[in-house]
């Protein structure tokens, strides 16, 4: 492999931060292709799994994510944020989008994100998730319960209004606050 | 959604979930277009969707979704132009730069889902190398040119080969239909079996008949006319070496029918063995280990 790239790793890829694992995935290195799935494949499925609750369905879901990034690691680029972010996003959007059947949205995924959250670093991540959790929880239980319906189930807020009964105001209004108190917990 | 109705904080998180209608999210993406400040919400909205997906219940996926990827990766590996390998690590900087400035721009088709191989931004390079690459891409074709004439060559080679061999095959099996016939007619219990003698001569003898290949260790023996044995006797034959001081050899037992006749066709023996002489003695069932006296047939 490095014969044909040219490229020699001074550090094991493992060791480096996404730009530059992204950047020997630019120049073909399979090794550093390797390392990006051993840092976020455990995120990319994990919201995989949970939004289609089937194992063989969430592992094609995370092929067709990295195989894209392989393909095309362009299509993630700095301003976009978080790489590990960026890709839980992905994962819960390809997922609905298996769940619907359809193609995916690309206007969606090329969105970038305002924070730049380090989650390369594993400590820092499960930090992150460990504090998202606490967050989520302390939400009243419809804001929770709208949002993960809304994000992790895919469904329409028409769809949630009907099934609660709740105005279809509410239903916005809650997936909002939902979310607001998780921005106002990470930006205080 | 009307053309009136002001896009709100809500409208662009449900935008960012894909739940809008395709006609609602063409009204948002027109606005996201537009406004400096819905795009920045929006990218707050997605920071904000990005934190919560973490919140999931983590699983590691099956050890062999990453075998599964290496060799996909493999398989598709990258032909990277020498020109860019040297400035690939230091230029990240530049590169995103470009891409933040075209990614103001929602028109721009080239997301992770697209699904499609990226354009360079930059434009080509003057350099020598530049100049030779593109000669690469035809002798590149003319070697897979060159190739496929091989690959052409070796399939008619082996499409002969296959013929060929299909007509031995076609060959050997009609020899084994033979010689199974053969040894169908020799040991069918019900085959009309009659030995001439010379006319008005006296009723036939006992009789046996023992054709031996010796380096082979084929024997074929008929006998005729053979006395009927108790239930619990048999008639065993014995393979009498050449060798002096060797002990004899059990060739296979048989009864003979009701008509005196039986057979023993090939019967496991050692290649190589000379034979002096066949005999025949009666032993008890089952057969023996040495022959036991007398014997009732003999030959040389």
């Amino acid at each position: 492999m490095y014969r044909e790239t040219g490229l020699v790793s001074s550090q094991p890829p493992s060791g480096q931060d996404d730009a530059a694992l992204l950047t020997l995935v630019r120049s073909g290195d399979e090794y550093a292709m390797a390392s990006l799935f051993d840092r976020y494949s455990k995120v990319v499925y994990s919201v995989a799994l949970r939004v289609l609750r089937d194992p063989a369905s969430a592992e094609d879901v995370l092929q067709e994510i990295f195989m894209q990034i392989w393909r095309n690691p362009e299509s993630f680029v700095a301003t976009r944020g978080s790489l590990g972010g960026w890709l839980a996003v992905v994962s819960r959007n390809r997922s609905i989008d298996t769940l619907r059947r359809k193609r995916p949205m690309e206007s969606v995924d090329d969105m970038p994100l305002a924070s730049n959250y380090n989650l390369a670093n594993e400590a820092e991540r499960n930090s992150l998730m460990e504090k998202a959790r606490g967050v989520i929880h302390l939400l009243p239980v419809e804001q929770r319960k709208t949002l993960e319906m809304a994000f992790f189930d895919g469904l329409t807020h028409s769809e949630i209004a009907e099934m609660t009964g709740d105005p279809l105001g509410t239903v916005k209004t809650r997936i909002r606050s939902a979310l607001g108190s998780l921005r106002k917990a990470f930006t205080a | 959604m009307s053309d009136q109705r002001r896009i709100t904080s809500e409208d662009l998180t449900l935008f960012a979930m894909q739940l809008l209608s395709k006609e609602e999210a063409a009204e948002v993406a027109a606005h996201v277009e537009e406004s400096t400040a819905a795009r920045r919400e929006l990218a707050e909205i997605q920071s904000d969707l990005a934190i919560y997906a973490h919140t999931v219940d983590m699983h590691s996926p099956p050890a062999q979704a990453r075998e599964r990827l290496v060799k996909q990766v493999a398989r598709e590996k990258k032909v990277v132009p020498l020109e860019r390998t040297p400035e690939a690590t230091g230029r990240l900087g530049p590169l995103h730069a470009a891409n933040g400035a075209a990614n103001e721009s929602y028109g721009n088709p080239r997301g992770l889902g697209s699904g499609a191989y990226l354009l360079e931004d930059e434009p080509p390079g003057k350099s020598a190398a530049a100049k030779v690459f593109p000669w690469i891409g035809w002798a590149v074709a003319a070697g897979l040119a060159v190739a496929s004439g091989d690959l052409y060559h070796e399939r008619d080679a082996l499409r002969g080969t296959v013929m060929t061999q299909a007509t031995q095959l076609d060959h050997l099996s009609a020899d084994a239909a033979a010689a199974r016939q053969v040894l169908d007619a020799m040991t069918d219990t019900t085959a009309m079996r009659v030995t001439l003698t010379q006319k008005g001569q006296a009723p036939a003898v006992p009789q046996g008949r023992a054709t031996y290949v010796a380096n082979k260790g084929t024997l074929i023996f008929t006998a005729n006319n053979l006395e009927p044995l108790q239930p619990s006797k048999t008639y065993e034959l014995w393979l009498i070496p050449a060798a002096t001081g060797e002990s004899p050899i059990p060739a296979g037992t048989f009864r003979p029918d009701e008509r005196g006749n039986a057979s023993i066709i090939m019967p496991p023996l050692p290649k190589g063995v000379e034979a002096k002489a066949f005999g025949v003695t009666v032993e008890d069932e089952g057969g023996a280990t040495t022959p036991t006296m007398p014997i009732i047939l003999a030959g040389t």
